[in-house]
């Protein structure tokens, strides 16, 4: 997986899935509660019909004038009657207990309730309850839930396919672009190669001074090539290069990448400092750690202003490189490790730079510090 | 104990009774429709504490609006006179006349 992918793909999925889901969730509630009218309009006309039927029965009851009155009595519902101050007259069924007068319909432990009022009061019936069975709506619900969750598995895995379907394109650019970043840069290794041993075998003494100056410049560019292509390798192979750490010595190794950029200092008229009193041992890859310093002493010389000082120091436990150069904005010191970020176009590079510098500094646990001011410099410190 | 409880209990319904003979047969006679006058007020009233209350009011200020009975009734053999009994008498009298006549208690 490339880097960003995982994120790209958890932000399209995200977004998917949410809108899906809510488009989901909304039909379904809509489907619920249009059902749960549906249900209740049902019940409320089947109660309705009983309640007609009992007052009808209670009408006729009322009419014959008797010692005692049967109550009526129906298979499909119970029923009670109420007086006009909510005391109950009768009821068929013991478990008809009407507390809120106000709702004229209710669903109680699978059973509907209708509740009316009646006039005249027949028996001083003012209120009629109809008590029946019902279809239960939790099972409804339950069925819904299930094809909800069916629904969201589809989408999910719908969406997954999706999102490889979306993202097959750029992958295969990508994978077209590194090979291709790869052949060249692996085309690269061998003139970059040649011209740096050739320059190296010539006989300085042998040319006028005018050759040599051209000389110099072709060093100066070979190894701005080099360096370039040595970061590339490290960024191409993924940082995957074999690490072999040992205890280096840093005053060493600055001295040699010091002189190794001073063709480049003397271009600019800059003046490298290394001020390194003592020894100091730190146990990283060689390579790693000359990518390390070069990276930022090549940033330092791009940055610089023309006829100026980079000052290197070493104590103990801490390496500082500071320029006076361009220097950068807070923004930009917050942003500087993102890849393929340049803050100044006018330079080259990939700007991969602190990205690799990061990169290496995370693995071998150095916490980097960058103090920057505008048109005065920059200082990069080092700590571990 | 029973012997005494039953003797004790018939004594009083036929004490009941006795009151109400006195008090209510003096001014109905003895084939009026009590019934009917029950069925009449508890369509319109409902429970026993509105009959109760309605009857009492209206054995206290006989009145066409107040009476259950159809306007045309009324024109044709006129209003009761007000109730001679004193407000406590009365009030028995209604309770135990709603006690014999009440519809729901005949409902089973």
């Amino acid at each position: 997986m490339y880097r960003g992918e995982k994120k790209t793909i958890f932000y399209v999925l995200g977004l998917y899935l949410s809108s899906t889901l809510l488009l989901i969730s909304t039909i379904f509630v809509s489907y619920y509660y249009y059902e749960k009218d549906q249900f209740e309009h049902n019940e409320k006309d089947i109660l309705k019909k009983y309640t007609f039927l009992l007052t009808q029965q209670l009408s006729r009851l009322n009419e014959n004038s008797s010692e005692r009155y049967k109550y009526p009595r129906f298979d499909e519902f119970e029923s009670a009657i109420y007086d006009i101050d909510e005391n109950l007259i009768f009821s068929t069924n013991r478990d008809i207990n009407i507390t809120n007068f106000k709702d004229s319909f209710f669903i109680k432990e699978s059973n509907s309730y209708l509740l009316s009022p009646l006039t005249p009061y027949y028996f001083g019936a003012a209120y009629i309850v109809i008590e029946k069975k019902s279809k239960n709506l939790v099972k409804s619900i339950d069925k819904l839930i299930f094809i909800a969750i069916v629904t969201i598995i589809i989408t999910l895995v719908t969406s997954i396919f999706l999102v490889n379907l979306v993202l097959k394109p750029m992958r295969d650019n990508i994978k077209l672009l590194d090979s291709f970043i790869k052949d060249t840069t692996h085309e690269l290794n061998t003139p970059i190669t040649a011209i740096l041993t050739n320059i190296e075998t010539i006989d300085s003494s042998s040319c006028d001074e005018k050759a040599l100056r051209k000389l110099q410049r072709i060093k100066i560019a070979s190894q701005s090539i080099s360096n370039i292509y040595e970061d590339l390798v490290y960024i191409l192979l993924n940082h995957k290069t074999s690490t072999q750490n040992i205890e280096l010595n840093l005053r060493e190794m600055l001295e040699q990448r010091i002189e190794y950029f001073t063709n480049m200092a003397n271009a600019k008229n800059i003046n490298l400092i290394l001020d390194a009193k003592q020894d100091f041992s730190f146990n990283a890859d060689k390579k790693k750690m000359q990518r390390l310093i070069d990276n930022l002493l090549s940033n330092a010389l791009k940055y610089s202003y023309k006829a100026t000082t980079i000052k290197v120091v070493l104590i103990k436990n801490s390496l500082s490189i500071e320029d006076e150069g361009k220097g950068m904005s807070e923004k930009e010191v917050k942003n500087i490790f993102t890849r393929y970020l340049r803050f100044d176009k006018s330079q080259g590079g990939f700007g991969i730079g602190y990205s690799i510098v990061k990169s290496i500094a995370d693995e071998y646990h150095i916490n980097i510090d960058i103090v920057s001011k505008q048109n005065h410099g920059t200082k990069v410190t080092l700590s571990w | 104990m029973v012997r005494f409880l039953s003797f004790f209990l018939l004594f009083f319904i036929n004490t009941d009774a006795s009151e109400f003979d006195k008090n209510c047969f003096d001014c109905h006679s003895q084939d009026f429709k009590f019934h009917i006058i029950m069925n009449k007020y508890t369509l319109k009233y409902s429970s026993e504490k509105r009959i109760k209350e309605a009857m009492f009011d209206y054995l206290r200020e006989p009145s066409s609006e107040k009476s259950v009975l159809p306007l045309e009734y009324i024109q044709k053999f006129g209003l009761k006179d007000k109730s001679p009994l004193d407000d406590k008498t009365l009030r028995e009298m209604i309770d135990i006349y709603y006690k014999e006549y009440n519809l729901q208690s005949k409902i089973y």
